[in-house]
């Protein structure tokens, strides 16, 4: 059986950089594609605006992604597309119960734990199912969109009712449209994009409705979609009910209140043949469940240190599959820091601090610190819960403040991220490490 | 005049007089009612549908030989008309088979298996583009015990020997089916000496032979995740699970596969009864001049019936809905589960729904059950799904909502006697009803069909010689399921076809091998909805978001049609319209 040192599982701009950076540390590298071409979800991502931060350039998604597989192929990473992971499992016997307690005396005499643990990848493709070897395993699966079903919208069952990414794919990838008069649900930064896309190709959309009462993009999107073409956004609203037999015909919209539950009486009826969903991204992670991994119900990604690595050893995790960021810049340094850490994973056991927030943020990463060796800088993410004016971050030690910065404005869609030497602070098992978000209401 | 008919009239007109002093009660001169040979026929006018279930149960009578007719006109409100397909061709005019059977539901899929054991023309007419596309392919999928039912009605009796046949019918068309057996549970110990005397009468009594009651303990052991407040259950290992539409589909193959003829998108409009007898059948693709009708039309049986000139019963629909949690949900419930709390509950006509683990591990939960006049009307509303959560939250409180990756609701062909009508037509000769089949029709349909087989043999012998159907072949071979073999038998089917290595749907692991099958698949419907229910791509987390574009590619290349014409489920229901540059706006 073939064995590589790292496998990355996702050709996506996340696993794509992961490769590259594993591979340049010297590593011995598979990645592995479900789909028939490298690139991931930028593929269909046609419009422009993406590597302002890495290349200081308005890129397509395409673009983007192929300065990385071009640099991924000038590299010879072994690599396999229309390749689908059936399984992982873990060897090396490495026994847990239900508390996670280690059972050594299964471990004294096995020689695989001693030198590490190890996984076996089975893979299934057009020359049939096969397994691969490797020391640790790279999770780049990216995100997947919330249905309608998970949004409560209710009627009948018509034709017509899309995700903006299958809208998106539809358009893009297979050249057909979709619709001629749409409502968009959800101001996410996809629904946005496709509001634009879509009025390009001649249809029309009625207006982009957003249940909350902030829109979920980009502020330059809401601009560059929106504003420019006169698309109305309708904060507060959402659609309640679908219409007509087979073809979508009208949707039944609703404002809503605080909690976001349909106010009785505000029902509107509009006509459309299509209702386009962009109502939420959740990390795609089937595969780091089924090895166990930890999942943060804030970022629906499994809980990750400072190197992206889970609960698991040896299992990294990288890109959107790790928490759903808002610029593909930070997919590709989340892999670039995972492949690289991956690259020098050597088994040890390993304590953490866990860092503790409140209630102001949406989520923060990484969730928990290991403790011990590993000079250097630690990048943290975290999005605040709602728009904050003048607020301030603050992680404290102990009690004790260790790092403060402002933000003028923090909102929701727009992911913020700083960095910090943690190492410095010899942390012991022990330490409390707290962050703090306050701000005024804007 | 004889004594005994006398007495029967005598009894009749004071049966009558009594109901309508009943009716005139409530409904005052709205309302009336008139005993005739073979039917009680209920007439006036009321503007709400509730009253007028109301007003026909009222007049159901226990002479099981007379069923309740509802004449009473809704006012205020127009009843749809039965969706029909807009497509109108000449493809069957002229058509002579020795039966037609109308509708491709499960008792009409089962009974064309069944007759296809003969040498006879059979053509079986769907109004809709695929088979169990209505009640057949919205219901849960539960093969019932019959605990719930006493001795006495057509409903239990089929539903004992359909159960038995449930392992054989399976293997036979290749359908997956788990007995995984039945918890109905009770919080209340005083229950304990009641419910005792309960599954005893059902096991000596009705013959339901292997129930029993568990204990808490062995509850607990059994179902870990059901509340642990429940003190016992009623136990029924019989009970298990099928893909409805996944039996029906395999019947109606197997019965194409042995010779049967079905007709999709082919609705039944009217028909010309001459002498007693169908000599006419007029469908949208023509005229059928069939020897022996079957109506096995579902919640339209009764229209089929007035057609026929032959109505003596009434279909009340009613709708339940279902809703379908996440694989990950899969550890709530390993078999199917639902709680009893005698006091609190309501009498409704339905089991109450429970908490099923399907054969492909979602869990469902439901359904309800609501009264409509709309025999189409499957859109789902909030209201069912939080009615059905926080019913079976008391079964299972870590049932969540969070879990739904989707929701569906069917409508059920319930009679105002709540018991199916298998029978020879009372005044057209020519037709057999397979009508008022609600749950559990799905557990008797095997053993209904066998029936249904047996009389049409009958009828048609004594007009012509019927024979055997030599080459008949029980065995459906299906689609093969590359997800469920060892990774050796995968490699191989592989090798063979490199197709079956190329996942589509990733949530389901669907390759495109099986898609291609299922376009290749005898009764073919290459459209998005019918290979989503042959081979599950699209039934996943994802709702077939990944998949849709590239399952609307594979059809499009297979049937050498453009992508835009490819569909949902008919053509009406189309995903795109036509290329981005050229697409007329």
């Amino acid at each position: 059986m073939i064995s590589y040192d790292v496998i990355v599982i996702g050709g996506g701009p996340a696993g794509l950089a992961a490769a590259i950076s594993a591979e340049s540390e010297g590593a011995k590298v598979l990645l592995i594609e479900r789909e028939a071409k490298l690139g991931g979800i930028l593929k269909q991502c046609i419009h422009d605006g993406f590597g302002l931060i890495r290349f200081k350039e308005k890129l397509s998604g395409p673009e983007y992604a192929q300065r990385f597989i071009d640099e991924f192929h000038k590299r010879g990473i072994d690599y396999c597309v229309l390749t689908y992971v059936i399984g992982i499992e873990k060897l090396g016997h490495k026994i847990q119960d239900e508390t996670e307690q280690r059972i050594e005396h299964k471990l004294e005499h096995d020689t695989e734990y001693k030198s590490g643990h190890q996984y076996e990848v089975r893979v299934v493709n057009k020359k049939g199912v096969a397994a691969y070897i490797t020391k640790t395993i790279v999770l780049a699966t990216g995100c997947r969109e919330r249905t309608s079903k998970q949004i409560n919208i209710h009627g009948t069952r018509p034709s017509g009712v899309f995700s903006a990414g299958t809208a998106q794919a539809y358009i893009n990838i297979l050249g057909q449209k979709p619709t001629k008069k749409c409502v968009i649900l959800g101001s996410g930064d996809i629904g946005l994009i496709m509001a634009r896309r879509i009025t390009l190709e001649g249809g029309k959309v009625c207006g982009v409705y957003e249940a909350k009462d902030s829109p979920s993009g980009l502020t330059r999107n809401i601009m560059q979609c929106l504003d420019d073409y006169d698309i109305p956004l309708h904060l507060s609203h959402t659609v309640t009910r679908l219409y007509g037999h087979d073809r979508l015909e009208a949707v039944e919209i609703m404002k809503v209140d605080e909690r976001m539950d349909p106010i009785p009486g505000t029902e509107e009826i509009v006509e459309c043949d299509a209702l386009i969903l962009s109502v939420g991204l959740i990390p795609e992670n089937e595969l780091a469940e089924s090895l166990h991994t930890d999942i943060d119900p804030r970022t629906k990604g499994p809980v990750c240190d400072q190197e992206f690595m889970t609960n698991q050893p040896g299992v990294f995790i990288c890109g959107n599959a790790l928490h759903v960021n808002d610029l593909v810049d930070y997919v590709s340094e989340s892999g670039e820091l995972a492949g690289r850490a991956a690259a020098h994973y050597r088994y040890q056991d390993k304590e953490y601090v866990s860092i503790g927030i409140d209630k102001e943020f949406l989520y923060y990463l990484p969730q928990r610190i290991h403790i011990g060796d590993g000079k250097g800088e630690t990048i943290f993410y975290f999005r605040s819960s709602r728009v904050l004016k003048n607020a301030d971050i603050t992680l404290a030690l102990n009690g004790k403040e260790i790092l403060k910065k402002k933000y003028r404005f923090l909102k929701p869609p727009e992911m913020e991220s700083f960095k910090l030497d943690i190492s410095q602070f010899n942390l012991r098992r022990d330490d409390r490490l707290t962050a703090t978000l306050k701000g005024e209401n804007p | 005049m004889y004594d005994s008919e006398r007495s029967e009239w005598m009894s009749r007109i004071n049966a009558e007089r009594h109901l309508n002093k009943k009716l005139r009660k409530v409904f005052s001169e709205n309302v009336r009612v008139q005993i005739e040979n073979d039917c009680i026929r209920v007439s006036g006018s009321l503007n709400n549908w509730d009253d007028i279930i109301k007003a026909c149960r009222m007049c159901v009578s226990k002479d099981k030989r007379l069923h309740v007719v509802n004449d009473i006109e809704l006012t205020g409100r127009t009843i749809p008309a039965m969706r029909t397909p807009k497509e109108e061709t000449k493809e069957l005019e002229g058509v002579r088979p020795d039966v037609l059977i109308i509708g491709g539901g499960i008792s009409g899929a089962s009974i064309a298996r069944e007759l296809s054991k003969w040498k006879l023309n059979i053509l079986l007419v769907e109004k809709e583009p695929d088979v169990a596309f209505q009640t057949s392919g919205r219901n849960d999928g539960e093969v019932h015990p019959g605990i719930d039912l006493n001795k006495g009605s057509l409903k239990q009796h089929y539903v004992l020997t359909g159960n038995q046949m449930f392992d054989r019918i399976c293997e036979e068309l290749a359908v997956p089916f788990k007995r995984k057996g039945q918890y109905v549970c009770f919080e209340s110990r005083y229950l304990y000496p009641l419910i005792a005397v309960y599954a005893w009468q059902r096991k000596h009594i009705c013959g339901v032979t292997d129930t029993r009651i568990v204990g808490r303990k062995e509850l607990r052991k059994r179902e870990p995740k059901l509340n642990d407040s429940f003190a016992f259950a009623l136990y029924n290992p019989s009970a298990g699970c099928v893909s409805p539409y996944g039996l029906t589909i395999a019947y109606a193959e197997n019965a194409v596969e042995n010779g049967a003829r079905v007709s999709l998108n082919t609705a039944v409009l009217d028909m010309d009864v001459k002498d007693g007898k169908i000599v006419v059948v007029r469908t949208n693709k023509g005229r059928i001049y069939p020897k022996i009708v079957i109506n096995a039309a579902g919640t339209f049986a009764e229209d089929i019936a007035a057609m026929a000139k032959d109505r003596f019963y009434s279909i009340h629909p009613r709708k339940g809905t279902i809703s379908i949690l996440d694989k990950k949900a899969a550890h709530l419930v390993n078999s199917i589960a639902s709680a009893m709390f005698l006091l609190k509950q309501k009498k409704t006509n339905t089991k109450g729904g429970g908490i099923l683990k399907t054969v492909d591990d979602n869990i469902l939960v439901g359904p309800n059950a609501i009264e409509t006049y709309e025999k189409e009307d499957f859109a789902t509303d909030r209201g069912s799904i939080d009615e059905m959560f926080c019913k079976h939250k008391s079964t299972a409180k870590e049932l969540s909502e969070k879990d739904i990756i989707t929701y569906f609701t069917g409508v059920r062909a319930a009679t105002f006697e709540e018991d199916f009508i298998i029978e020879k037509g009372r005044r057209t000769e020519n037709i057999i009803h397979c009508a008022g089949i609600q749950s559990p029709g799905l557990t008797t349909a095997p053993a209904i069909a066998l029936d249904i087989e047996k009389m049409v043999i009958e009828e048609l012998s004594s007009i012509q010689e019927v024979t055997r159907n030599v080459s008949y072949n029980p065995r459906r071979e299906g689609i093969p399921v590359l997800r469920e073999m060892t990774d050796a038998k995968r490699t191989e089917m592989i090798e063979k076809n490199p197709d079956y290595g190329v996942i589509i749907c990733r949530c389901e692991e669907i390759s495109k091998g099986e898609i291609i099958d299922a376009l290749n698949s005898p009764i073919p419907v290459p459209t998005v909805d019918g290979i989503k229910k042959r081979v599950r791509p699209g039934m996943g987390r994802c709702q077939g978001g990944f998949c849709m574009p590239l399952i609307s590619q594979i059809i499009s290349e297979h049937e050498d049609i453009p992508m835009h014409k490819v569909y949902k489920t008919n053509a009406e229901s189309y995903i795109t319209l036509g290329e981005v540059k050229e697409a007329s706006l």
